[in-house]
């Protein structure tokens, strides 16, 4: 029993320790002569000339919501595919139809322009 | 000991998402949610359902709190607006003890599977090839009528995502 | 008692020396990167530290370590701390499922060369590495710095789009092995690669590794000529190296697992399994750095159309194809 958790644990321990240490070590290492400029946001050597608050382009949200879809879509295809043998032809047809429905609505999506990003 | 595990991966789940109700700050909320799927995650395995945990991390940890993320990128939300002065507080990084704690119960359970079966494995563990036959042979309607919704959840983003006809797309569209 | 010192001898051992050959890696891999990229570019790299240069990852570290580590004002503080922590971390837990070997016999006991055979270690992988967008994202919004943001909501977007294809592209190995264990997918290689059997899948994994380690033609979050740095503009001293290095690290386990899916993992004729994994991993390393010396950067929408347009759907016809025709094979 031993042998199969230590592993992973010891690995654990050494990927957080190697993460916290390696930034502790720069923290007591490094010189520390901070000023308001220093720590002003980068602006290419000009002061501050807007802030962040800026808008973003719609087609981030629409991607991402995309994304989840197309996950869901994905992990119902993992444990098709490690079974798809025994599940037959009828499994298939069962998948087949299951991605063409959401095709449907990729392409429709897609012919709706929604991953167009010219414009 | 799995009953121990149990309790406190549910503990660390509750307390996560307690925390990530009351966080003035989105995107630590986020982060709390984050931990708080990664807990349920493991109770999953705990459970025996290894699928089902590398579901939960794989689409509500990986996917829906990205989702979560850009939202609140683009709702302008910019850090900082509460007053953190000297650098973190230390309640902060209770999100990190939490993960921490929830990765070494991992850690324990990755074998200390062994308390409820005789070889290792709990009496009631779906192995992910039973799993996947038991889903597409029995439930094979419902994987039709999840693709439904699906195909609905994409035309029904595009709707509420679509630029206004006529216009231009908000300044600065492409990014 | 003494069996089980031994034995957790061998497995400290093993777990020491898998860390300290991936940093070690990662390290020389960014200077093997400076130099091959310098010798195509008709330069001579990286050559004054130690002979060839090959002290210069040395200095780094030593450079990085001594400078500067500041907090910008305006940062949100806690995130900006973990954000690179996170990005290194996913990094380094992946490896606990790739097998880099055949089981190994030693004192008369078998060790296995993976840190951890999980039974669905191919969704373990695809699970970290959705989680792995986290330390990019965190860490270009905390630095409440525009280039940062803009970096880290493109690089957002870019990961999650090619995650899909690279995720879809596993399924027809998944098929082919019918086992989501890496151990059991390499031993269903032994007598031929899944990138001859299935070049369609192969191309499609390629395409999106190189798209999922933000490198040229694909390095938009971090173009430095549009946006300084991208999403790790603000940060200065070890926690960028930490960025770094969890960037080389990632690198070196995209080409674990494309050897491990595709290219047949250890197995190979006359030279032994771990020497066949690591020039096979190699091979991929030094593929990625051609790749950033021949091709340049796509634009973005080029980005996103392919691998929307393209990939994606290919993708997807490919899990169908690769179904079909086993079916058919099977009957």
């Amino acid at each position: 029993m031993l042998e199969n958790y230590l592993p992973v644990m010891v690995l654990i321990g050494i990927a957080f320790a190697f993460a916290i240490g390696s930034v502790v070590m720069s923290r007591l290492i490094g010189q520390k002569k901070p000023s308001a400029v220093k720590l002003a946001p980068y602006e290419c050597g000009m002061p501050l000339l807007s802030s962040v608050q800026e808008r973003f382009s719609i087609k981030f949200y629409i991607v991402a919501m995309l994304f989840i879809l197309f996950d869901i879509e994905a992990v119902f295809l993992y444990p098709w595919a490690i079974m798809f043998k025994r599940l037959g032809i009828f499994g298939f047809i069962e998948m087949g139809v299951f991605i063409v429905i959401l095709l449907v609505g990729f392409i429709y999506v897609w012919k709706k322009g929604a991953l167009e990003w010219e414009e | 000991m799995a009953t121990w595990m149990f309790y406190i991966l549910g503990a660390i789940t509750v307390v996560a998402t307690l925390l990530a109700i009351t966080q003035r700050n989105p995107v630590h909320a986020v982060i709390y949610l984050v931990n708080s799927f990664f807990a349920l995650a493991l109770l999953f395995f705990l459970l025996g359902a290894p699928l089902v945990a590398a579901w939960e991390v794989i689409i509500y940890a990986g996917a829906i709190m990205v989702l979560f993320l850009f939202i609140i990128m683009m709702l302008e939300i910019a850090p900082g607006v509460e007053a953190d002065r000297y650098g973190p507080n230390w309640l902060q990084w209770l999100p990190i003890l939490l993960l921490a704690a929830a990765l070494g119960i991992c850690t324990l359970l990755l074998t200390g599977l062994d308390p409820v079966g005789s070889n290792g494995v709990p009496h009631w563990y779906a192995s992910p090839r039973d799993f996947g036959y038991a889903l597409f042979k029995e439930y094979a309607l419902a994987i039709e009528v999840v693709s439904f919704q699906l195909l609905f959840a994409a035309v029904g983003a595009f709707y509420v995502g679509r630029p206004e006809r006529k216009s231009k797309s908000p300044a600065g569209g492409d990014r | 008692m003494t069996e089980q010192l031994i034995m957790l001898g061998l497995i400290l051992a093993k777990l020491g020396l898998i860390f300290i050959v991936i940093l070690t890696l990662a390290a020389y891999l960014v200077l093997a990167e400076r130099k091959i990229l310098a010798r195509m570019q008709l330069r001579y790299g990286p050559n004054r530290v130690g002979p060839f240069g090959m002290l210069q990852p040395l200095s780094d570290l030593i450079k990085l370590l001594t400078k500067e580590d500041f907090l910008p004002a305006a940062a949100d503080k806690w995130l900006f701390l973990i954000a690179p922590g996170l990005s290194a971390l996913t990094a380094l837990l992946t490896f606990a499922v790739i097998p880099f070997g055949p089981p190994l016999e030693i004192f008369g006991r078998t060790l296995p060369l993976v840190v951890i055979d999980l039974n669905i270690g191919l969704l373990y992988f695809l699970g970290l590495s959705s989680l792995a967008v986290y330390g990019m994202a965190l860490g270009g919004w905390a630095s409440n710095s525009k280039y940062a943001l803009l970096g880290s909501i493109r690089g957002l977007s870019q990961l999650i789009s090619y995650e899909l294809s690279m995720g879809l592209a596993v399924v027809p190995v998944v098929m082919m092995a019918r086992s989501f264990s890496l151990t059991e997918i390499v031993m269903a290689q032994a007598e031929i690669p899944y990138a001859l059997l299935n070049p369609p899948a192969f191309l499609i994994f390629l395409i999106s590794i190189v798209a999922e380690s933000k490198r040229i033609p694909f390095d938009m979050p971090e173009a430095e000529n549009e946006l300084v740095a991208g999403f790790h503009t603000e940060y200065s001293g070890m926690r960028f190296g930490l960025f770094f290095v969890g960037e080389y690290i990632n690198l070196i386990i995209l080409g674990s697992m494309l050897t491990v899916l595709f290219l047949g993992g250890w197995h190979g004729p006359w030279l032994p399994g771990v020497v066949w994994f690591s020039l096979k991993v190699l091979a991929v390393c030094f593929f990625f750095i051609w790749v950033r010396a021949s091709l340049p950067r796509l634009r973005y929408d080029q980005l996103m159309h392919f691998g929307w347009k393209v990939l994606l759907p290919l993708a997807l016809l490919n899990a169908l194809v690769t179904g079909a025709i086993l079916l058919w094979i099977g009957q």
